[in-house]
Parts: structure tokens; sequence; C-alpha cells
């Protein structure tokens, strides 16, 4: 079976031949290319070459084209850092929003003038011609309120949403005018779905209630256009406590790629129970923990995962966040294995 | 009355509020230490125990945080004028490489709210910052932070680089970060893992008993 038949019925809630897999191999798989980050970062041609070496060697099931959570951000005119062996990051001293009355200077940006996302287009329609007849690729797209916090700094921005709320939306709105213009762009690649990275939806960082208000309405607006170009909404978020209920409600996801168990479950089997026949489930092994675990400790707990999620389809085994990036490709290799020894249905 | 509104004040985040509750306090010659004990600390850990329980967020805490520091501004000279000392003291900071400073931060206001002094050195601090805040402040805590895994090896090198400066004995190394695990804690040396800083606030206060 093909990755996209496997995928696809596993999206649909039937059983494949076995559970799909991709640990979130991005900036790790510049080293397929001996690129470094900044490369690999800027360079589309050379990371859509990362991404197509590291799904062939490794048999993976989808592509996510998470670059980094700087992508938007910069081309709003926020500096950013590209280290050698890490992913690109705001300047923390040159904050775009230096003050809480700069929001109110954001205003939606054209991808004519936006490089950084119109890179993430090419490498979308990239793969999509090269790969993309076999193995379906995801677009990854930041949501508005994690790319503000990347120009204000998250600190600031959280205390800012009790100063001035509204000076928030004005920058949260402005932000989301821009992104229906951008998965306008990535539907038109034709890639089958787009992941919104909705990183503050969790028992992590702010209240269910505080996120409906400052993100939940905006990337309702983007779900609702994404669905329209008949493409899938997914949505990551590795936070602790993640709102799988609110974030259902308002987006009315296919797939959820998540690390952690939700609010409203208190254990990974009552995830299963309660979401498994209504979003696909994707995750949840901890990159961290790939650092230290021993080889049997990984196919251990993809055993474990497989086992409690993969009945009637619905589940993607996978990282609950990036593999690690600069760690070897082992563990990866491990995780694919075990998808295809514990996986068959 | 006033240590009850500088409480409540204190609780959501209001500046203002609890500057003026302090200054009321200190007119009516309301003992410094009082203020501090019943005003600040016992509201910031009313905070910190919602924060565990999930009924406020980083962004209450943060602004709590901010009401805090801004009532130990006032209070701390009349502190030290009636020589209150403070239960231990903490060094802190996000390890080299690693810019990310929420969790630091909640650490920090939490540390402070159970009583202890902290110095928070930042973000992206190398292990020779580390060696030289342990030599001029002599905490009894380091706590290091760390985010990414690309980043959360350098808490490795911070313990290599005190043990090698001599001081490994006299300090206690708390670690946490998204990351991190007690299993990563144990293997690289530290003497305590928190999961959060709620955790490293009760860790905290048993080290300096």
């Amino acid at each position: 079976m093909k990755p996209i038949e496997r995928v696809g019925l596993t999206l649909q809630h039937k059983e494949a031949d076995r559970v799909p897999v991709y640990p979130l191999l991005c900036g790790v798989s510049r080293k397929l290319v001996n690129a470094t980050y900044p490369v690999w970062s800027t360079d589309m041609d050379v990371c859509a070459e990362a991404y197509e070496k590291v799904t062939d060697a490794f048999d993976l099931d989808v592509i996510c084209t998470l670059i980094d959570l700087s992508v938007e951000a910069a081309d709003f005119g926020q500096t950013v850092v590209y280290p050698e062996n890490e992913a690109a990051h705001p300047d923390i001293k040159n904050y775009l929003i230096k003050d809480i009355a700069d929001y109110r200077t954001i205003e939606p940006i054209r991808l004519r003038n936006a490089p950084r996302m119109s890179g993430h287009i090419q490498l979308c329609d990239r793969l999509v011609k090269s790969k993309g007849a076999d193995v379906p690729v995801v677009a990854f797209v930041f949501g508005p309120l994690g790319i503000l916090s990347m120009m204000r700094g998250q600190s600031h921005m959280f205390m800012d949403l009790w100063d001035d709320p509204e000076a928030v939306k004005h920058g949260v709105a402005a932000i989301t005018e821009t992104l229906l213009e951008y998965v306008d762009a990535l539907a038109a690649t034709g890639v089958p779905a787009i992941m919104l990275d909705t990183l503050y939806a969790s028992q992590s960082i702010m209240s269910k209630d505080m996120w409906r208000e400052f993100e939940g309405v905006y990337v309702q607006k983007i779900a609702d256009r994404i669905r329209q170009h008949g493409c899938m909404v997914m949505i990551h978020n590795c936070g602790n406590g993640i709102y799988f209920d609110a974030q259902i409600e308002m987006m009315k996801p296919t797939a959820i790629s998540f690390l952690h168990i939700p609010d409203d479950c208190s254990s990974y089997a009552e995830v299963k129970e309660k979401y498994g026949s209504e979003v696909t489930l994707i995750g949840h092994i901890p990159p961290p923990w790939l650092l230290s675990a021993t080889d049997e400790e990984v196919y251990e707990e993809c055993r474990r995962e497989i086992e409690t999620f993969k009945t009637g389809g619905g589940y993607i085994l996978a990282t609950g966040c990036e593999y690690p990036a600069n760690l070897s490709f082992d563990k990866a290799r491990i995780i694919v294995d075990a998808a295809k020894k514990y996986g068959r249905y | 009355m006033v240590l009850q509104d500088i409480n409540q004040a204190l609780q959501r985040g209001d500046v203002n509020g609890v500057k003026q509750g302090i200054q009321e306090a200190l007119d009516s010659d309301m003992k410094p230490r009082v203020i501090l004990n019943e005003g600040l600390l016992s509201a910031m850990e009313t905070i910190g125990v919602k924060f565990k329980n999930n009924e406020v967020f980083v962004p209450e805490v943060l602004i709590a945080a901010r009401a805090m520091n801004a009532g130990m501004e006032l209070l701390k000279p009349k502190l030290v004028e009636t020589g209150v000392e403070p239960v231990g003291t903490a060094v802190l900071g996000t390890v080299k490489g690693d810019l990310h400073d929420i969790g630091k931060n909640l650490v920090r206001m939490m540390l402070e709210g159970a009583g202890l002094t902290v110095y928070d050195l930042g973000v992206d601090v190398s292990a020779e910052q580390f060696v030289a805040a342990i030599q001029e402040h002599d905490p009894h805590i380091v706590g290091l932070s760390a985010l990414l895994t690309t980043t959360m090896g350098e808490m490795k090198s911070v313990i290599q680089a005190i043990e090698e400066a001599g001081l490994r004995d006299k300090v206690k190394i708390m670690v946490g970060g998204a990351p991190v695990t007690s299993k990563f804690a144990v293997d690289i040396g530290a003497d305590v893992y928190a999961k959060d800083a709620a955790e490293a606030s009760t860790e905290a206060k048993k080290l300096v008993q």
C-alpha cells in the first residue's frame, strides 16, 4: 500500500495495512544533504531535497513541512537569527514590537513581500510535484498568536493580554489576514492538508477562554478558509493539557498531532475513547526522551502507543513534536520499524 | 484589612493596588516583615497553588509576579533596615544557546514567593557565568533551565564547570524545562528535578531548610 492510500484510509478511520508513521524528521533532515541549518532553512531547493531524501530513506508516510517557528514573523519584519546547528529564532534583543503601543502598527502583508512564506509555498509546490502522488504533503503554518509572540516575546505578550487586550487583538487580526492569503497559496500547490500550530491552546500556557478570545476566533477563520479549498485542517500542539474540545469545536480538524494528554482526559486510552472516532490522533512519542532512551525502550514505547490507539484506524504513530534536530537517525529508524512490526492490522 | 487588600491586588496583578496597599501599611507603622509575609508572600503562595491546580495560567502568574516585584521595590529598603533575612538564596538561568525565559521566570517568581533571594542571570547563560555567579552570591541553590533538546545537554557542561571550580559541594543543583526528565537529571548529576515552577518552589523550600 502506498503511504497516501495508507494515510487516506487512516484518516477515514479505517484500518489500512498498518499504522502509518512519521517521526517529525524536519531539521535533522539537513544532515542527509550536508547542509547547515541556515542553508536548510532558507534555500528551499536544499530543504526540498532533504525532505525528499528523508522520506525515501525512512519510508515516511507523511511529509510535514515544518521549517521553524519564525517563518511568518520574519516576513512581518522580525529580525531572525539563524544559528548553525539549531532552528532559526527571533533576535530576542530586537523584537519588532518593543512597546505595547506597537501592536497597532502591525498590518497585513502581501505574499509578494514575504520571502520566507513564499519560500515555504515553493517548498510545498516542489514536494507535491515530486512526492505528492505517493506521500501526502502537509503544509505547516504557525498560528497567529504564536506568530505575534515571536515579534514581541512571550512574556511581554502574555502580560499585554491583560494590559491592553484590544492592542493584541489588532496584531492577531492583521496576521490572520495575511495567513488567509497564505493558506490560499499553500492550498493552490495541491497539498491535501494544512497543519496549524496552535502553540498556546493548552494548560501549559493560558486558560481555554483566553485562548478562544485571543486566537480561537481568528484561527477559526483560517480553518474555514482551508476547508473551502477542499484541504483538511490538522492541528499540532505539544502543550501539556491541550484543549482538544475547544479546538475541535472551533477548527473542526481532521487530525490532531499531540504530545500530552488533553485537559479533559486522564489517560491516553481515554483520549482514544473520547476523541478517537472524531479526529485522527497523531503522536505522541516524546522527542526529548529519545535522547536518553535505549533502543528497546523506544520499541516498547511505540508498541504501547500503537496498542492504545490503532484499533479502527484514526491513528498515526509520530513524535509529539519535532524529532531532535541533532540526534542521530537511529531512533527514527526504530520508530518506523516499530510501526511496521507492531502496527499491522 | 490592608494586608488582605495587598494580597488581593497582587493576585489580580494590580501593580498600583499593591504599591498603594504597602504604602498604606508602612504609613500605619505595620512591620515590613508582616507586610512581606502576610501581604505579598501569602498571595504568591496562593497564586502558586492556583497555578498548580490549573486555576490560573502563565499570563496571570506573570502579572502577579510583576506586581510582586513592584511591591518588593517599595518594601525592600524597609526590610533591610529592620534586618529581615531571606530564607535562602538561588542563582537561576537558562543555559547557553537557549533563549527561552518563561519557565525560568516562573521559577524565579515562585522562589521569590517562597522567601528566597533570587539572582536571575537571564537567558543564554554560559557555564562560566554560572560559576562566577556562585562565587559572587554563594547561593544555596543553582537552577538551570532549558526548553530545547539542542540545549539541554549544556546543563551537563554547567555542572561539570561547577565541579571543576570546586563548588559542587557548596550548592544544590536543580534542573527543569520542557524536555528535561528526572532520568536526565540523574544522568547529568543534578540534585533535583522539578517538573514545573510550583514543584521547583516546593523543592527549593526543602533544600534551604
